[in-house]
């Protein structure tokens, strides 16, 4: 028995460099994978030998896989932006945000709406229900009117720091409602 | 064998969601749902299409 462990650790020792390789390391970290590699080690028979060839072969697909996936999200986000940001410049004519303050028919829309009859999702409108007045009042001055912080603190007679305070705690607020109600 | 594949590449974006999310802060929020969507769309595409060769043997580290 102490010899089988000898010529395991022996094996392992010779191959230092390599057991520090992350790929190797990923693969030893599984007991299983382990208790084959020590099978094959003891016993260097052409299936044991397979076996831990078949296992790391899959093991070195998955993590080939796992880094491909990862790599490809975040590059296909970067190039999608691209992509619509270049559209977007070529294409000036798509108004999305009106071009002048007085755009007519958003503008239009708009008047007379408060926050609460804007917004569509009914989950969305219990949670914001059930803000204080101010930082309702806040939010819809900051998301409807697209006022700036320091307007709203002029209106309101308060410091921009203020505000700004409030509206974090409001969206804080919410984000927590709304995770609440998921779960 | 189509139906295990597909629960594979199920499997690994379900697994990928949060990174997926993290990533859709590079757009504007109007264009998010679509990203995530062209994204998932991807993954599926790439996934049954890509085969990874020369996949090293595990005695070949050791010599």
């Amino acid at each position: 028995m102490s010899n089988e462990y000898q010529r395991i650790e022996e094996f392992f020792c010779r191959n230092m460099e390599q057991i520090k390789n992350p790929i190797i390391k990923s693969f030893l970290a599984d007991a299983q994978n382990l208790y084959l590699v020590q099978k094959a080690i003891l016993y260097p028979t052409d299936r044991n030998m397979k076996m831990v060839d078949e296992t790391f072969q899959s093991h070195y697909i998955r993590v080939r896989t796992i880094k491909y996936v990862s790599n490809l999200i975040y590059f296909y986000s970067l190039d999608f932006d691209k992509k619509r940001r270049r559209l977007q410049n070529r294409y000036l004519l798509i108004v999305d945000n009106g071009l002048l303050e007085t755009d007519s028919t958003r503008e239009g829309d708009r008047i007379g709406k408060g926050l609460l009859d804007t917004v569509e999702n009914e989950k969305l409108f219990i949670s914001l229900k059930k803000l204080t007045h101010k930082q309702l009042q806040i939010l819809e001055m900051i998301y409807v009117k697209d006022c700036s912080i320091k307007v709203i603190a002029e209106t309101l007679q308060t410091t921009p720091q203020n505000i700004s305070n409030l509206h974090r705690k409001a969206l804080k607020k919410l984000h927590h409602m709304l995770r609440k109600e998921e779960k | 064998m189509e139906n295990k594949y597909n629960e594979e590449t199920l499997m690994i974006i379900e697994n990928f969601i949060p990174k997926i999310k993290q990533c859709l802060h590079q757009t504007s929020f109007q264009e998010r749902e679509d990203l995530e969507q062209e994204i998932k769309l991807k993954i599926i595409e790439k996934l049954a299409t890509k085969e990874f060769q020369d996949t090293p043997s595990f005695w070949d580290f050791f010599t």
